[in-house]
């Protein structure tokens, strides 16, 4: 099976995020970078599938020469090769700028299915599934929480409000992975994994490379800006019922500043 | 906020003070490259901070079980064991002939520090038999290193180390465990050991002990020791595996680490008991000390990792504590309150805690370089300068790591306050648990013996000479840093009083107050050793300063306001600034203390001789 597993790096979820004077990005220096922990999620699964059908599994990611090893972290898992799409031109695209670009490394490959995030821990868009999809003209099976195939078809489960709904696709298809870290229990890397991986192939392309117009999905292209970010407010430091109340008194009082003041009762 | 070692510190020690990138350049560790470094780093961090450290606690309030012969230890251990030993973790640094994965020493170090922050009770369980399959490698017979090796490496099997008994614990050679030949060349085991870390569990099908007994007619004492391979299930004559008559007598309650499983082992109660010998007869203290350096850095560490995850707590915990106002508004019951690291006693120990710290990573990771140095010297010369450096630093190691860790332990409960002490929170089961690390692998008080009485004399002095060479050829440097000067005289003076206070212990040696020098051994080793993290921590201090200049002058920050715009706004520079700070604070605070530690030790005070047994309390 031809699996290919599209992986973004993101800022460490424990990293301290600060606003950059323009207000409208991050300060990047200092931060530790991570594979977005969704994205993790779909190396698995990919790696799941490829023990149990056999094939390969290609690493698909754009960004700056960092991401590289981001990719390696991956291919330490047991990935078996990756493609690195990194070009200026790229800096201040879109979203759909960047789906453009990864869908055209993806059809180079022509996979027999695409695995990636639902959605990525730092600006939370969920749009690049979708968009590659939509771009590949593939079926797109969303926040998958299970996977299966046999090669032809693709079933997932995902959860619905109060349940779970089962979706089949013929392949080629796009699934994107939804659940947590328990559901699915991303494997860490070995160090035989990681000796492996500095020897597995990993192509850095430009968007010529892919036979993509910088125009078409640079920053000039964007139908998307970002006019402002703002840090959440502070938090507040907590309270502690007690006020000499016996137990049943606390249980009041707790009862009572649940649903009049913090209105979730 | 991660909480059990500060990740950056640690690649600081590893790339910027010690330069380990450039171990890449020698033969042995081509294959390597700084970015595999950091990928095992960071993989070592999330293995400990997702799998060991969730079962940490659990392992505390569970603790191992001993039920008819079999110990079962707290079951939260099971998993991580797997994903450690699947990981390849257990033989990490060593060659791949033997089934390791041919790390250097010092990164498998830095990777350690966080599964041993994380659970040190269960790092126990692969860190012993890491040692003995160590053991095994260098003095088994082919045959021996067949049948057992790459079993212990992978961590399928467990392995121990058997030398104390209820009679022989720091007088190891006062030893009662028999050894009788048998025909085939293999001997009869007989006698009991307690203490015995892993010594019975259910993580493992077979266990590899190897244990120390005198064979029968071999001299009194040390002298007559050897060491045998003694596994839990032995193979016999067709290949099967049969049991070996090794059994557990029990475990022992102990104050801390309750999910290591600390035994009692009676080897051949009914006669059936082989064991293989290891080594030439007699050589088994020789070929136990071989093995010594590294399970006394491993105790290092554990101090160490105490320490770097209590301060990290602690840390946290002073910046979400809301308690008090600000100092120039004590009266004021109005007055807005503050996190508790605004109040100077908080930051002042937090700086103890820092400090303390990082001069103990430095120390450990810095003596595992030299291990790497010995590993791949290029002369008979510089194998033995790192191996004489090796030599001095492991029982300061041992014994400053297991006592400073200790005491930051204590000073993260302080910062807790009154909730530090109540079990609701995990500072108090870090001072449990790390309390052990100065009573085994020998005492702290054999460690200032094995320092004062074996090292410093060695080779007529060298070892020190050497160290002290290499520290000031690097002072020599620093002393171009005219913003450290004030720093570097308080180190020069407690470096003075060092070297006087050897010269004393030296002479004294040779007269017939030779007993000073004995009763003096730990308080010297503590001058010692603070004398060291000084050095080390001065030496931090200056590379930090470097970058830090650099960053200012990057920002064009020309004064003290720009300065400090740049310290609030820029996180690098902040790391650098609190590097230096570490510097201040323990070489102002501890090494002006130098020159009175340094007379308590000369001023040959005898009291503690002279006064007679009943004169410590009439009782």
């Amino acid at each position: 099976m031809n699996i290919v597993v599209l992986l973004k790096q993101t800022p460490d979820t424990e990293s301290v995020i600060r606003i950059a004077g323009d207000g409208q990005s991050i300060v990047t220096a200092d931060l530790k970078w991570i594979i977005n922990p969704y994205d993790e999620f779909a190396v698995e699964a990919a790696l799941r599938l490829k023990e149990k059908h056999g094939g390969t599994v290609t690493l698909v990611s754009w960004g700056p020469r960092r991401v590289v090893e981001s990719i390696r972290t991956a291919l330490a898992m047991g990935a078996d090769s990756g493609v690195l799409i990194d070009d200026p031109a790229l800096t201040g695209s879109d979203g759909l700028g960047a789906a453009k670009a990864l869908a055209a490394a993806v059809q180079e490959i022509a996979p027999d299915i695409v695995l990636c995030g639902s959605r990525a821990v730092d600006y939370d868009l969920a749009e690049r599934g979708p968009m590659v999809a939509e771009l590949l003209g593939y079926p797109h099976l969303g926040l998958a929480v299970a996977l299966d195939s046999d090669g032809s078809v693709v079933t997932i489960e995902r959860p619905i409000e109060g349940g779970k709904v089962s979706l089949a696709a013929d392949l080629p298809a796009l699934v994107t992975m939804g659940g947590s870290h328990a559901v699915w229990n991303p494997r860490y890397a070995s160090l035989p994994g990681i000796m492996k991986a500095k020897k597995k192939p990993l192509a850095v392309k430009t968007l010529a490379d892919l036979g993509v117009d910088a125009g078409d999905c640079g920053p000039d292209a964007a139908k998307i800006r970002i006019t402002a970010l703002e840090p959440p407010p502070e938090r507040a430091p907590g309270r502690i019922i007690d006020g000499g109340l016996d137990l049943d008194g606390k249980a009041k009082a707790l009862a009572r500043a649940l649903r009049e003041e913090a209105k979730v009762l | 906020m991660k909480r059990l070692v500060d990740e950056r510190d640690v690649k600081f020690v590893l790339y910027e003070q010690l330069r380990v990138d450039r171990l890449c350049d020698h033969p042995r560790y081509a294959d390597f490259s700084p970015e595999m470094f950091d990928m095992a780093i960071e993989q070592a961090e999330k293995l400990a901070d997702n799998e060991f450290y969730p079962a940490n606690k659990i392992g505390d309030r569970e603790g191992c079980r001993f039920d008819n012969g079999q110990v079962h230890v707290p079951a939260a251990f099971h998993q991580p064991y797997r994903k450690y030993c699947e990981g390849g973790w257990l033989a990490m640094c060593d060659a791949p002939e033997v089934g390791g994965q041919g790390f250097p020493v010092v990164v498998a170090n830095a990777c350690i520090e966080f599964f041993a922050a994380a659970n040190w009770a269960l790092l126990m369980y692969p860190g012993l038999t890491h040692g003995a399959a160590r053991l095994l490698e260098r003095h088994g017979s082919e045959e021996l290193r067949e049948l057992y090796l790459s079993q212990m490496y992978s961590g399928q099997w467990g392995g121990t180390m058997c030398l104390t008994e209820a009679g022989a614990g720091s007088d190891v050679g006062n030893l009662r465990t028999k050894a009788a030949r048998r025909p085939d060349g293999s001997f009869n085991i007989e006698g009991q050991k307690i203490f015995i870390s892993s010594g019975m569990h259910d993580l493992t099908e077979n266990i590899i002990h190897m244990v120390l007994a005198r064979i029968e007619g071999a001299p009194k004492g040390t002298r007559g020791i050897s060491i045998f391979l003694v596994p839990r299930l032995r193979y016999d004559e067709q290949g099967q595996l049969v049991d070996n008559d090794v059994n557990c007598g029990g475990i022992e309650h102990k104050m801390g680490i309750h999910g290591s499983a600390t035994c009692v082992l009676n080897f051949g109660e009914n006669g059936r008991c082989i064991g293989y010998l290891l080594g030439k007869e007699n050589s088994g203290m020789r070929i136990m000390f071989d093995m010594m350096n590294e399970a006394r850095l491993f105790v290092g560490m554990q101090g160490l990792a105490h320490a770097s995850t209590a301060y990290l707590h602690a840390l946290q915990y002073a910046k979400d504590r809301v308690q008090g106002s600000p100092i120039e508004s004590l009266k004021d019951p109005n007055a807005k309150r503050v996190a508790i690291i605004e109040h100077p006693d908080v930051r002042r120990m937090l700086m103890f805690m820092k400090s303390g710290t990082e001069g103990l990573r430095a120390m450990m990771h810095l003596t595992a370089y030299c291990l790497d140095r010995v590993r791949i010297a290029q002369s008979d010369e510089e194998r033995e300068l790192f191996q004489d450096y090796v030599d001095l630093l492991i029982p300061i190691c041992k014994s400053m790591g297991s006592d400073l860790g200790f005491r930051v332990c204590e000073t993260a409960i302080q910062v807790y306050g009154g909730y530090g002490f109540t079990s609701e929170y995990p500072v108090e089961q870090f001072l449990r648990d790390c309390k052990i690390a100065s009573l085994y692998e020998g005492t702290n008080g054999i460690q200032a013996l094995d320092l004062v009485g074996r090292k410093i004399a060695m080779k007529r002095g060298r070892l020190f000479k050497n160290v002290f060479k290499a520290s000031n050829e690097i002072l020599v440097k620093i002393k171009a840093n005219y913003r450290l000067r004030d720093l570097i005289r308080i180190y020069e003076e407690a470096q003075e009083s060092l070297i006087q206070a050897t010269k004393f212990l030296g002479l004294k040696s040779m007269t017939d107050e030779f007993h000073v020098p004995i009763l003096c051994a730990k308080p010297y080793l503590d001058l010692f050793g603070e004398v060291v993290i000084g050095f080390l921590l001065l030496w931090q201090a200056h590379i930090a300063d470097r970058r830090l200049q650099e960053i200012y002058k990057d920002h064009n920050a020309k004064d003290a306001e720009a300065c400090g715009q740049v310290l609030k706004s820029n996180r690098s520079a902040a790391f650098y600034r609190g590097k230096v700070a570490s510097a201040e604070f323990f070489i102002n605070q501890t090494l002006t203390q130098a020159a009175g530690k340094a007379r308590a030790i000369m001023n040959n005070d005898k009291s503690a001789l002279e006064i007679p047994d009943d004169g410590f309390a009439l009782v």
